[in-house]
């Protein structure tokens, strides 16, 4: 229980720091004008309601969806889906489709689950800016043209040991088939499954004959 | 911030005891609140500092959960008793949102300023009400309120049975009561590190921090001095509410007591 406070205490602090970040999300946030979204994911016991004001305060739901999409005020919409889903909600145009595949059960009101995710999904936060608040600017620029370099020669080695490793996998260890031989491999199996088929016709024809 | 001072305290009747407790002194019934009120008098400037302090955060989760526990709905009215510097009345003010409305109240106008400038300063002003208060008679009409709390306030309260009675009539029916207090640690380790901490600690951090050792002793006072969770229990059932419950945090170190008036 203190638990679950220590949880809702955290995500609240997470979700307004980063809202903070983003001068534009205070806009954003009055289109919601006290709106609340509560979100229940299958298999966990407790759902928490988001409550959009001047801030957003999170609280932990003891009641169950069930119950609570029965006496929904205005304003309020609940959703409940799974956990693999919940990404796919940032395209609020895919809404609709999800419900038709019961990936997703909404009550209330949707355009407060559209505002909702437009709040997280526009989002635009200049982290370099964020950092040098704490670091200074010359820092800030330093670390992230350092990171991005450091970003860049990671994935340009990643591609290249992909590389190299499939070269050495086909080629010098001769643990799988090169591209072309699989192909030509390919090619003959499909040549034989039409061979095969020309013979069950023929083999078909001549037994007709016969009887 | 409208002023409702209580006038209707009556008389002791015969036989009945004139004194209570203060800490665990016995003083007159009648200068109880003017002692009480001299203690939050002098710790409203740095309440909110001491509490994060002494608690070491914990407070904070204390409250989140009996917010959370409340489970107010858009357009609902709460009373925030004995509120002091808001902290409950700020989280339901964006709950209940601007059909809604919050009422903070306090016997103290000290509390109540620094309460009324912090919810302020945070932007929160359209569905807030000040109203300085006794708890043990309320000036709002009977059946008024959807929800009351009342956070660490009771134990100041000089006559508690007549504080839970008039919080009774001023909910409306279907409304219940959250009193989130101090209580009676569940297990025997626990308080007896929590009394060292009260007695040797406390005070010396409330020097350190406020400049006010007296005042820490006197909070460390009365939570030995208040009902232990069955008894208030039974005072909430005594006072007329039903479904009366309550649960212990912290191994007890504070219990959040809960009431319906049907
Ligand atoms: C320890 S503070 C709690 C403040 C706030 N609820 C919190 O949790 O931070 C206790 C408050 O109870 C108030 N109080 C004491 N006796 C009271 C009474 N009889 N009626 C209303 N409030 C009272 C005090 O003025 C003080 O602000």
């Amino acid at each position: 229980m203190p638990a679950m406070a220590l949880l809702s205490g955290a995500i609240e602090t997470l979700i307004n720091q980063v809202l903070s970040f983003d001068p534009d999300s205070q806009q954003r946030l009055e289109k919601l004008n006290h709106a609340c979204l509560s979100v229940f994911i299958e298999g966990v016991p407790n759902g928490i309601t988001l409550h959009f004001a001047d801030k957003v305060e999170v609280s932990i739901e003891n009641d169950a969806f069930e119950a609570l999409e029965q006496n929904l005020a205005a304003q309020h919409c609940c959703i409940k889906t799974q956990l693999a889903v919940l990404p796919e909600l940032k395209e609020t145009s895919q809404l609709t489709r999800l419900i038709q595949q019961k990936k997703l059960y909404l009550e209330g009101d949707i355009n407060v689950a559209q505002q909702a995710s437009a709040l997280f999904k526009e989002l635009d936060i200049d982290w370099e800016e964020q950092l040098a608040k704490y670091t200074g600017d010359v820092f800030a620029h330093q670390a992230f043209s350092t990171a991005h370099r450091l970003f860049d020669s990671l994935t340009e080695f990643a591609t290249k040991g992909q590389r190299i490793a499939a070269n050495a996998v086909v080629e010098e260890k001769e643990l799988a088939a090169h591209k072309l031989a699989v192909l030509h491999f390919c090619d003959e199996v499909s040549d034989l499954r039409n061979d095969v088929e020309r013979f069950e016709v023929r083999l078909a024809q001549l037994e007709s004959h016969i009887s | 911030m409208s002023d409702h001072q209580s006038v209707d305290k009556t008389l002791p009747a015969q036989g009945q005891q004139t004194t209570t407790d203060f800490g665990y002194k016995q003083v007159d019934k009648s200068s109880k609140a003017s002692m009480v009120a001299g203690v939050f008098d002098s710790v409203a400037a740095k309440y909110d500092v001491m509490n994060d302090v002494m608690s070491m955060g914990v407070h904070r989760l204390w409250k989140r959960y009996t917010v959370d526990c409340a489970a107010v709905r858009k357009g609902q009215h709460v009373l925030d008793l004995a509120g002091g510097t808001g902290d409950l009345a700020a989280k339901f003010s964006r709950r209940v949102g601007p059909t809604g409305s919050v009422t903070l109240a306090d016997i103290n106008l000290s509390m109540l300023k620094v309460g009324r400038d912090k919810l302020r300063d945070q932007g929160l002003i359209q569905n807030l009400e000040y109203v300085q208060a006794d708890a043990e008679a309320l000036p709002f009409a009977d059946n008024t309120f959807d929800l009351v709390t009342m956070a660490f306030g009771l134990r100041n309260v000089t006559e508690k049975q007549n504080a839970l009675n008039s919080i009774f009539r001023v909910l409306k029916p279907g409304g219940r009561l959250l009193v989130l207090e101090f209580s009676k640690p569940t297990l025997e380790p626990v308080s007896k590190i929590y009394d060292w901490y009260s007695f040797h600690v406390l005070p010396k951090m409330g020097e350190l921090v406020a400049n006010d050792s007296e005042s820490y002793q006197y909070l460390a006072e009365s939570i030995r001095m208040h009902p232990d969770q069955e008894t208030l229990k039974e005072m909430f059932e005594k006072a007329g509410f039903e479904n009366c419950d309550y649960q212990n945090l912290t191994s007890g170190i504070v219990a959040l007591h809960r009431g319906y008036k049907f």
